[in-house]
This record gives C-alpha cells, structure tokens and sequence, in this order.
C-alpha cells in the first residue's frame, strides 16, 4: 500500500472523512479500481425508450462539441477511460486500473482486454494516445484544451504496451483521473485511424450503436451485441430534438417521450409538482460566476466588490430562482459537495450596512453607474435584474445588457468578447467532478477566462500548489487559503451551485444522468 | 378637414368612441401609470415569487416576485414611447419621400420608387432583426429600424395620392404662378393629402405596437428589466404549461387591447375620410 492510500485510508477511520468522500478519493488514486457500478434495479429487457433532448447546435465533431445537445449524443455511443458518476465516485470503464507515482505527475492506466470499436477494430493503447494527443493539440482546435491545456501535452501519452499507458503531466496533478474522466466530456476514445468522421458512424465503444442520426431532427440507437459489459436494456433508444424546454415538457407530458434530458426549474415549475413525473435531482457544481473588473473604474477597488458582494439574498435567490434545488455558493469554485472545500471559512451573507460602509470607504458613497453585461439563458437575465436591484440599494446604478449567448461570448479572445470585455458580466460555468479546471482559468494572472482581469500572484502560486496536492488534508488547507483570499478580493461573485435535473415519465426507470447533461441508458426500461 | 374627416363619423361611432376610451387608458397609463401603480414595478420579492392573484397583487407576482399589475400598468409607458415615435417619424419620412417620388415624377419617381419596393420586399421582422443585431438591443435602436421599414410603405401611400391631386387644376395653376416646387408639394399639396396621411399613420401606429413587442419579445427590442408587455411574455411565457399564466396573460391581454384601441380609431377615422 503506497503512503498516498494509507494516508486515506487513515483519514476516514479518524473520522475526518465520510464514508462518501472516501469512496470518491479512494476512487480518484485507483483505490477502489475494482468498484463495481451502482447495483440498477434490473427491468424488463427490450424496450425503446424515447428521448427528448437539446438540439446540437453544430457538428457532432467530439473534439468541439461544447453544448448540451451534442455532449448527449457523444455519450450514447462512446466511452471514457473512467466514468465519473453522478455521486464523484470514479469507477472503472474503459480504464480497469490507475496509478500515480510518489509526486502524481506520471499516471498508469491499465486498460480493459476484449474491447471493440462498433467497426469491429479492437481497443488499445494506441488508441488511447491517439485519442489523448488529438485532444491536446492546439492545432486541432481541442474544446478540451480548457480542461488540458497547462495539465498534458501531446507526446505526454505513451502506450507500454497493448493495454497500459502511461501519462507523463506537465505538472503533479492529484486529481488528473477526473481529467480523463466523463467529466471531461470531449475525452470519449476514438480509434487510431479517426478520420473525423463520428456525425456518419458515430464509431465508439458504448453499449448501443448508431442506428440513424438526422442533423437538427433525432438520432436513434440500437443495443451492441459486442459490448464489453453487460448488455444494454433498451433493444432501442431514440432521441428528438427540440429547440426550448416548453415543447419537450408538453411531449413528456403528453407520452410521446419518456425523458428529457435535461429540465432547468425556470418554465418547468409545473413539471417539479406534477405526481405522474419521476424527478431525477443530483447536486452538481454547474454555478454563475458574475465577474466585477478588478483592471478599471471604481470596480478596481476590493471594497466596492466587496459591497456588491453584500448586497445579495442568497437564500432568497435559492428559494426564488431554484425552488431550493441549488447550494449557496461562496464567492469561489469551492462548490460544498467537493471533499477538498473547507467548509470553516465563513459563509457571506447579506449586510447592507456593511456594504455602505465599505462604498463610503472607497468615496462613493454616491455611488456610480455601470453596465452589467450577459447572455439570454435560462435563470440568468433574472439573475442579471436582482444584482441590478441590490446595486440599487448601495446607489450603484447598473444598466443592462442581454445578450444572446453568441454575442456575448464573441470570439473568447480579450478585446473582442462581451465576455471578458465587460466591466461586470454574468456567465455559466458547467459542473466539474473536482473545482480545478474552475480555479484556473477564471481566476489565474494568465487565465484564458479571467473576465474579471483579476492578477494575484499569491493566488496564482496557491492554485498550483492545491493542484499539485495529492493528499486531500493538504488540499482542504490549500482550499482554506483559497477561499479566504478570493472572498477578500471578490473578482467574482458565485451566489449559488445548482442541481441538475432530468425528468422522466412514471414507467420509466435505470436512467442515469451526469451533472454535464449526460445520459446514460444502458439500464433504461419501461415498467 | 376636420369636417372631411369627421363627417360620416357617425356609422361607426360606437366602435370609434370605444377603441378611443382604450387607447385614452393606456396612454394615461403611460403617463401616470408609474407614479399611481400600487408598487414598484422593478422590486423583487424572492420570497413571494409566482404569487397568484390575491388582493394584496391583483394580477399575481413573477418568478422573481414582481407585481405584475403594477408591471401591466407601467408597461404601457415603453411600448406608447416607442410605438408612436417610430410611427411619426416612419410619417415624416413617407410624407416627405412620397411628396417628392409623386410631385416630380420621372426619373426620380422611377428610381426612388423601385427603391420602395426592394425595401417592401423584404420580411418587416427579418430586416428589423438584422439592422437590429448590427446595431444592437435598444429602444432607440428599435424605433429607429421600425421608422425604417414603415417608411416606404407610407412613403407609397402618399405617392398615390400626390399623383392624384397633380391632376387637378389647381397644381398647374401653382406652377403657372411660378411657385418654386417645395412651396406646391408642401402649401399646395401636403393639405390636401392630409386624410389618407392620417388614416394611413393610425393603422401603422397598430402594426407598430405589434412590432415593438415582437422585437421584445425576440430579445431585440425593450431591455430588462423594463416592464414592456412583450419583454414580460418573452421572460414568463415558459411558466404557463406550470399554471403560473397570470405572469404572462395580462401583458398578453393589455397588447392585444392596444392594438385593438388603434385599430378601432384607424377604421373610424378611415370611414370619415371617405
């Protein structure tokens, strides 16, 4: 037993781990390799569940997929090394086995033997290091070069032999098996040869394969006699496209599917209270982080930050927006769910004389106007509209500018972004397994995301030492420091961390669903 | 021509009086409506979102426990503001462009004409959409685009009545007088094109209202957290399949009013001035 699992091991029969967060760092070192899936309570083999979903809104290219929609699809047919569930517990897929050396910055995977692609071509290592390269490549134009990038390199993958790799890290990195996890949901495994061709054969090594896929309309899937596992439930799974969340609710509603991948409360109030419909409700990190530019204006005082801070109802925004179904969030990434947060820091609260004070201390206690810019989605306009109400209160007078998600986003590049142009913005930030890649480029002196041009070299020299940090008592006391430091600075507000929330009808059961807006169906039936 | 307009008024004197009585509520509205409301149109009250109807909230709250009687009530302010200035200035353009295509006719007509109908072509809401992206999200914006498309379509209504009255004596007398052409198109003319101009502003000023609420509703008109009736829709119109239609049935139903008011006054007005 190397000391890294002792020391876990150890912390949990101290007490100062749940059995809950040690199955997660056990599984995140490879501990608990050999853990089986959740036990599905097994229905009757055969059905064609019906699917509603998010229409992709590009090319089903799994190297850039970045939207709900397509991120559903690539799931239904391809694999991870490691499959991150719902409750961050790691558990083996296409990966058996994983080890870190003494610092974590080489990794060995030991891969599953008597895997096939759905073209037949057998999986293995190459395929993992093809796969693990393309991913990595700036010149592929990698959507998951904002997970990668800093982490692993191309040429960082190297097969040992048919069924083990081993990843050599830019740097130590403690938490890398979430990396290559379905948390990182660009990262399904293509074979060597990949041509770019996934959208015409959705080539994978998932328990369904392809049966028809109509861009913009549906996709439908048939059970893989060759899988790997256990064979899939559904003899046939089909997916219809919409565009809003209101078509998909009346088409649940109204039997013509028997799930929707994923339902936000906002216009599904009444779906929440209806009895004939199976909620399936999972806490996830997916937050808002509204930025407050740190470079310019009076937002470049902390004190002002810090009052817009102090402004906000948290609990009323839970309770208003969410119905409850989210967690207060803290001003950093440090979601409460996550082992590593340290949950002595303070938690924020609303404190209007505070907040006036501080305006006074900064001179502006007149207050001053600014313009917070975001995008139309979901609950965020709303959201956009209680920060203008609670600026009010402290005479900040903020204009609003709603955008749609294109625009506000642009090109992603500093001066030609709403995004990372505006003096204060709101944005959405997905859920993540571990808070690193959330602690990097939002945040970091030389971050790709850092709409609050927020530079802090202690910060900066924290994070890399959080992400270095193997063992969990060494992250919550870097985690600790974390927190306290960005809610003293605040460059950005996180006012809460909401669940995902998927529906089903009242037949349908063994839907299991990820905090990404994946769905896995394998163990779907109709009762 | 007050007499003109006002002579057959009687037929359609009920309908007339009705949809002025609308429309005179509402403009009240627009004027008063934000001082006289029983609460603040822009407060949130997380703690009592989605409220139903009650005596405390007439027409319930939001889904971020806004009074929507006091939003329906205020709401009228944005969409007479900027409904009636694209209008007016869609009249002063159509006027002036119809005047000078129908009075000078020749190739000015004929280029100037043809320039109409490419513009008339078009989908309204496509290319208030488009100029809309370019320019991006604003009142000002959207009155701006909305005189832009209304323009030409005012712009042939007074050309064909130009044409009209250029065959009456009097227009060459005017010219023998060696009046200058501005003075005939604009002394001589203009009084005399008044009526369909009139009829002709009314019955776009209904198709504005439309537009403006479309353009809101689309996200490319009247911005949060404004209480623009077709902002309201577009921000709760996905809470009616859960049973909250109250957030969005009375901007619903305070629209369709409006337009409704206008298109009342447009038609009696319209049947005076034959």
């Amino acid at each position: 037993m190397t000391p890294l699992e002792r020391q876990i091991i150890d912390e949990h029969r101290a007490g100062r781990l749940s059995r809950r967060m040690f199955l997660r760092h056990a599984s995140r070192i490879g501990l608990l390799a050999a853990l089986p899936a959740p036990a599905a309570a097994l229905g009757r083999p055969g059905a064609t569940v019906r699917v509603a979903s998010q229409v992709p809104s590009g090319a089903l290219e799994p190297l850039t997929v970045s939207e709900i929609g397509g991120l559903a699809m690539l799931c239904q047919t391809g694999e991870f090394l490691i499959f991150d569930g719902s409750d961050l517990v790691l558990r083996p897929s296409l990966a058996t086995g994983w080890t870190p050396d003494a610092d974590c910055s080489t990794w060995t995977f030991t891969l599953r033997p008597g895997v096939k692609f759905h073209d037949g071509q057998a999986f293995g290592a190459a395929d993992v290091v093809a796969t693990m390269d393309r991913l990595c490549d700036p010149r592929q134009g990698s959507n998951a070069l904002s997970v990668l990038r800093g982490v692993l390199s191309p040429g960082g993958t190297r097969r040992i032999d048919e069924l083990t790799v081993r990843f050599e890290l830019d740097a130590p990195n403690g938490n890398f098996p979430y990396y290559v996890s379905s948390d990182n949901y660009n990262a399904i495994m293509l074979p060597a040869n990949y041509a770019g061709d996934f959208e015409a054969n959705f080539n994978g090594t998932g328990p369904f394969r392809l049966e028809r896929y109509a861009a913009k309309q549906g996709a439908s899937f048939v059970r893989n006699p060759a899988y790997w596992g256990r064979a899939a439930l559904p003899a046939r799974t089909e997916f219809t496209f919409f565009t809003d969340q209101q078509p998909q609710i009346l088409a649940l509603e109204d039997d013509q599917v028997d799930a929707i991948v994923q339902i936000s409360v906002q216009g599904a109030q009444g779906l929440l209270r209806d009895p004939d419909v199976r909620i399936i409700d999972i806490p996830a990190s997916t937050h808002r982080q509204i930025h407050l530019r740190c470079d310019q204006g009076p937002l470049a005082d902390r004190r002002v930050r810090q009052a817009i801070a102090l402004c906000l109802d948290r609990p009323g925004i839970l309770h208003g927006l969410f119905q409850g179904r989210a967690r207060l969030g803290n001003d950093s990434p440090f979601d409460p769910m996550f082992a590593s947060t340290d949950r002595s820091v303070p938690q924020r609260r609303k404190d209007l004389s505070r907040a006036m004070a501080l305006m006074n201390e900064a001179g502006h206690a007149d207050g001053f106007e600014t313009t917070l810019t975001t995008e139309r989605q979901q609950e965020i306009p709303d959201l956009a509209v209680l920060v203008q109400n609670a600026c009010g209160q402290i005479g900040i007078r903020v204009g609003l500018r709603i955008e749609d998600p294109g625009t506000y986003y642009g090109t992603a590049q500093f001066g030609r972004s709403d995004w990372l142009d505006s003096a204060i913005g709101i944005t959405d930030y997905g859920h993540r397994g571990v808070p690193n890649v959330n602690l990097a480029a939002p945040y970091l002196s030389n971050g790709a995301w850092n709409a609050a041009h927020f530079r802090s070299a202690e910060y900066d020299r924290l994070v890399a030492g959080y992400i270095a940090a193997t063992d969990l008592s060494a992250q919550r006391v870097l985690a600790g420091r974390i927190q306290t430091l960005l809610l003293d600075e605040t460059p950005v507000i996180i006012p809460y961390f909401y669940d995902y929330i998927c529906a089903t009808g009242p037949t349908v059961t063994g839907v299991a669903v990820s905090g990404l807006s994946q769905i896995f169906l394998q163990d779907a039936a109709l009762s | 021509m007050t007499q003109k307009l006002f002579g057959s008024f009687s037929r359609k004197r009920t309908s007339f009086l009705f949809g002025l009585l609308v429309l005179a509520f509402w403009v009240a509205c627009a004027f008063v409506g934000p001082f006289v409301v029983p609460q603040d149109p822009y407060a949130d009250d997380l703690m009592n979102a989605l409220a139903p109807p009650s005596a405390e909230h007439w027409f319930g709250t939001d889904q971020i426990g806004r009074d929507v009687f006091s939003r329906v009530i205020a709401g009228a302010r944005p969409i007479l503001s900027v409904a009636p200035a694209a209008t007016f200035l869609a009249a002063l353009c159509g006027t002036m462009l119809g005047l000078v295509t129908g009075y000078a006719g020749g190739w000015v007509d004929t280029v100037l004409s043809r320039l109409v109908e490419v513009i008339l072509a078009l989908p309204l809401i496509v290319v208030a959409l488009l100029v809309l992206v370019a320019l991006g999200p604003s009142s000002l914006n959207a009155t701006l685009v909305i005189a832009l498309v209304f323009t030409p379509i005012i712009a042939r209504t007074v050309r064909s009545a130009v044409l009209a009255e250029c065959k009456l004596d009097y227009v060459p007398a005017a010219q023998l007088r060696d009046e200058t052409a501005l003075h005939i198109m604009f002394v001589e003319i203009l009084p005399n094109v008044l009526p369909p101009i009139v009829v002709e502003v009314t019955v776009r000023l209904g198709y504005a209202i439309f537009t403006v609420a479309s353009l809101s509703f689309l996200g490319f008109g009247i911005q949060p957290p404004s209480p623009d009736w077709g902002l309201s829709i577009a921000e709760n119109y996905g809470l009616i399949v859960g049973g909250y239609g109250w957030t969005v049935g009375f901007a619903a139903l305070a629209t369709a009013s409006l337009v409704i008011g206008v298109n009342l006054v447009a038609e009696g007005l319209q049947d005076a001035a034959r």
